[in-house]
């Protein structure tokens, strides 16, 4: 008599109710419970009081959850499941036979019993299934994600371009700002109007000149096209020396956008010769283009 | 009074079985009855432990499964459904904290009992056998209540608890112990 209620005070039946025990212990409590009316009826208490307390816990599963929890549980449970092992005999599970959740956590629930031996040629079958279901599952997925890696570089690489491309348009939006400026700024820069020489009557261009700050662009509203391996370079002429101003690029000769050239810090006119490409150190005279006066 | 209306941990035997046979016999519809008596609860004590919404609904689903692959091994002689499946999903949820490491970090922070923790749904229905978390705040002094949730929810053991809250070993499981039977008074 003496002995179960050593038994009880021991802590024993608490661990046990809290799922700290091994699965050897696990059988001693229950062997106790099943030989004392009186274990039996305090074990019984506790895990009525552990009961108590989880479920004054209880929460209503988020709204949503409840489709998307017990529709997966069913998917689940459905597929792995075939429907016609269950009628007859009360089935062990194929994936789960025994109920281990956990080496370090074991509960209760893992010393009951096994099942029978003859069920399991059945189940080994149906674990076949499962596992040719769970590689078709797996082929699948990896289809999928082989898919999605291959969408993200697509992804990236649109991406990069996207910023390769704002880069150059943030270029020439500050490029074409500059030229804005300089178009509207009439006080401070002098345009200089350059007209063809007789051989090339419709050519036509225009300096834009800040004596102030010695800074040149020019203006092209038409050029003769250029032979192969020549290019059009601008001189200033002061005091009737000509200056080099540089030379111009392609798109300036084409008149699709102003350029800035080399500043000059005095002129009173200028003029544009043909060169062989990168600029001659003199004006080969005969080649002149245009030309015009401050 | 109807089933639903009584604590699930003393649901009658009698319809404890019926929801058991069905289960066992693979009956798909029991599991959605099922689902609906008893999530609430495992919910519940599974976002407790886990403390994540997302986490906690995906703890659930494992529970569930399982549940359904392991009622073949559920023997009602050792105890109420209820209390089977509320360990199922208490394990699964400590093992799921463990796997984070979750106690490295916040170990000493304890179970925290902020508004977002005591935030509990209220029932679908009105239950009036149903203890309420009031309840049993009134009725457990607050050192009892801390040695229940770190067992409880912590997962810790009775010697960690111990350790944890550097009390005597005796004093945690008197506490523990004490708590339990005032608790399961509370639906007597």
């Amino acid at each position: 008599m003496k002995d179960f209620q050593e038994y009880i005070e021991s802590g024993r039946l608490e661990q046990y109710a809290l799922g700290e025990l091994d699965p050897a212990a696990r059988a001693e409590v229950e062997d106790w419970a099943a030989r004392y009316p009186e274990v039996r009826q305090e074990l019984d208490e506790l895990l009525v009081g552990l009961g108590v307390y989880a479920e004054a816990h209880a929460q209503v599963v988020p709204a949503g959850l409840r489709e998307r929890v017990l529709g997966r549980v069913l998917a689940e449970i459905g597929g792995a499941a075939p429907a016609a092992a269950a009628p007859t005999a009360p089935v062990a599970p194929a994936a789960a036979p025994t109920m281990r959740v956990s080496a370090s956590n074991p509960r209760p629930a893992e010393a009951y019993a096994a099942p029978p031996a003859a069920q399991r040629s059945g189940w080994a079958i149906a674990a076949s299934v499962a596992l040719l279901l769970s590689l078709a599952a797996n082929a699948l997925l990896y289809s999928r994600w082989q898919q999605t890696s291959t969408e993200l570089v697509a992804a990236q690489n649109s991406q990069a371009r996207f910023a390769q491309t704002s880069q150059v348009m943030e270029r020439r939006l500050s490029s074409t700002q500059e030229q804005l400026h300089v178009l509207r700024s009439p006080q401070e820069y002098k345009m200089v109007a350059l007209a063809g020489t007789p051989a090339h009557p419709t050519a036509k261009a225009r300096v834009l000149y800040n004596v102030a700050a010695h800074r040149v662009y020019v203006d092209v509203q038409q050029l003769p096209a250029l032979p192969a391996g020549k290019q059009y370079q601008l001189w200033a002429l002061d005091k009737g020396k000509p200056v080099d101003a540089g030379v111009l690029a392609a798109n300036t000769a084409a008149g699709d956008s102003i350029q800035q050239m080399k500043d000059i810090a005095s002129a009173q006119a200028f003029a544009m010769t043909v060169e062989p490409a990168g600029g001659s150190v003199g004006p080969t005279l005969n080649t002149m283009t245009v030309i015009g006066n401050m | 009074m109807p089933v639903s209306d009584l604590p699930l941990i003393s649901t009658p035997p009698a319809a404890e079985a019926a929801l058991v046979e069905r289960l066992r016999a693979r009956e798909q519809a029991a599991m959605t009855e099922f689902y609906d008596r008893y999530s609430g609860a495992l919910y519940g004590v599974i976002n407790r432990i886990v403390k994540d919404e997302e986490e906690a609904a995906d703890v659930l689903q494992e529970a569930l499964v399982k549940i359904w692959h392991s009622m073949a091994s559920y023997d009602n002689s050792k105890g109420r459904l209820f209390t089977w499946v509320v360990n199922i999903s208490r394990n699964l949820a400590i093992d799921k904290i463990r796997s984070r490491q979750h106690r490295v970090g916040s170990r000493t922070q304890g179970l925290d009992d902020s508004p977002a923790a005591m935030r509990q749904a209220a029932p679908d229905a009105f239950r009036p056998e149903h203890v309420g978390l009031q309840e049993i705040t009134s009725k457990l002094v607050p050192e009892q209540r801390q040695v229940i949730d770190l067992l409880y929810f912590g997962g810790f053991t009775q010697s960690e608890a111990a350790e944890e809250l550097n009390l005597p070993l005796g004093t945690v499981k008197t506490r523990a112990r004490t708590a339990l039977k005032i608790l399961a008074k509370l639906i007597r």
